[in-house]
């Protein structure tokens, strides 16, 4: 296996794509394409990526340490977390022109788009994943702490798990 | 956009502790880290409502891991170069170490019917997070709103909606969902909007 172009294909798919699984597809041609991965390397990335803490796309990182070791764990790390510097590069530019009133309004539209998408994504995970009234208590239940702001996060995930392990357990 | 006034420059450690804990806390996926970013700056005084939407829409519009590119563009907007590599060795440093141990240990972890079971209750409490994440992101935008009357209201939601709506139903992808609404937004909210333009001479002309 060549690092560099190892290296270079996670580099390339975090690149093309925006967060969470989009690298996936590119990944998923490139390494399979080479036989530096198989399938059920990437099943158990992407089940570890949902499991473990921090975003999504960390699956990428399982993915690393499954087809190259620490150091294909260390590259994915890398390849994750330099486009952040494409992120300030546009945090940049838009401080010279956010005080136009035409570039005003198009940041409020985009603060709405972003709220609508939190929605969309909350919505998309609720039709996949909850599927009767124990999804339902326990979401409703999360919302209603995380709005009281009484319960620190690690609270509201904790008691979440153990009425999942409660309510789920038994019934498989 | 960098601190609120009043408050002085974060130390790093303070950078680094702050992001270790979301990084600890972040369990169930990207919501629950988005929710501990957005408690963290506001709650510090790091950032205003408005800021940090502003932050979290910018980082959408470039390539990359969303949550890496805000904890990259907060740190750095904090202290410069050293808070954002603070930032994202306290983001990264835990749950990076935790994802690869998982992976290791991943086929005696999988078959464990009590993990399965906490993870069923784990996903809707993180769906619950962002249903709070995204009422507490609208109130800053709301209350402008209201100040700027009926029409702007109904702007708002209209707009938040229709996201809504082309990302689920549309499948939209992201990006030309927020472009969508930032041509949103210049055709009807603010001095400079088309509507608030139209607005203005309709009312002029009532008067004469």
């Amino acid at each position: 296996m060549n690092p560099l172009l190892y290296f270079w294909l996670f580099l390339k798919a975090s690149l093309l794509s925006t967060g969470g699984l989009g690298n996936l597809p590119f990944l998923h041609h490139d390494l399979l394409a080479l036989g530096w991965a198989n399938e059920t390397d990437f099943v158990s990335a992407i089940a570890v990526g949902q499991l473990s803490p921090g975003p999504t796309g960390l699956w990428t990182i399982s993915l690393g340490y499954l087809t190259f070791g620490w150091a294909g764990a260390g590259l994915a790390l890398i390849a994750i977390t330099l486009p952040t510097l494409l992120a300030l590069v546009v945090a940049a530019l838009h401080r010279r022109v956010e005080t136009h009133p035409a570039v005003q309004s198009f940041t409020r539209g985009i603060a709405l788009a972003v709220i609508g998408l939190t929605l969309g994504v909350a919505w998309t995970l609720f039709q996949s994943t909850v599927t009767e009234w124990r999804g339902v208590a326990i979401m409703v239940g999360a919302l209603g702490l995380a709005l009281s702001k009484r319960a620190p996060v690690v609270i509201v995930l904790g008691l979440a798990a153990l009425a999942g392990w409660l309510l789920f357990g038994t019934t498989g | 956009m960098a601190y609120m006034k009043g408050y002085p420059p974060p130390r790093l450690t303070e950078i680094l502790s702050a992001w270790l804990s979301i990084g600890l806390q972040s369990f169930g996926g990207g919501s629950t880290t988005l929710y501990l970013i957005h408690q963290a700056c506001t709650t510090r005084g790091w950032l205003s409502e408005a800021e940090f939407a502003k932050a979290w829409a910018l980082v959408q519009i470039s390539p990359g891991i969303n949550l890496l590119k805000l904890t990259g563009v907060i740190g750095f907007q904090l202290r410069g170069w050293p808070g954002l590599l603070a930032a994202l060795a306290g983001l990264l440093l835990p749950s990076a170490t935790i994802t690869v141990l998982m992976t290791a240990g991943f086929a005696a972890l999988r078959d464990q019917p009590a993990v399965k079971a906490a993870m069923r209750g784990v996903v809707p409490a993180t769906i619950g997070l962002s249903l709070s994440l995204a009422i507490q992101m609208m109130r800053s935008p709301l209350t402008l709103a209201r100040r700027e009357g009926r029409f702007s209201v109904s702007a708002h939601i209209g707009l938040v909606a229709t996201a809504a709506l082309l990302f689920v139903v549309g499948r939209a992808s992201p990006v030309l969902v927020l472009v969508l609404g930032g041509l949103g937004g210049m055709l009807l909210l603010g001095d400079g909007s088309l509507a608030q333009r139209g607005l203005h001479r309709l009312r002029r002309e009532n008067r004469r």
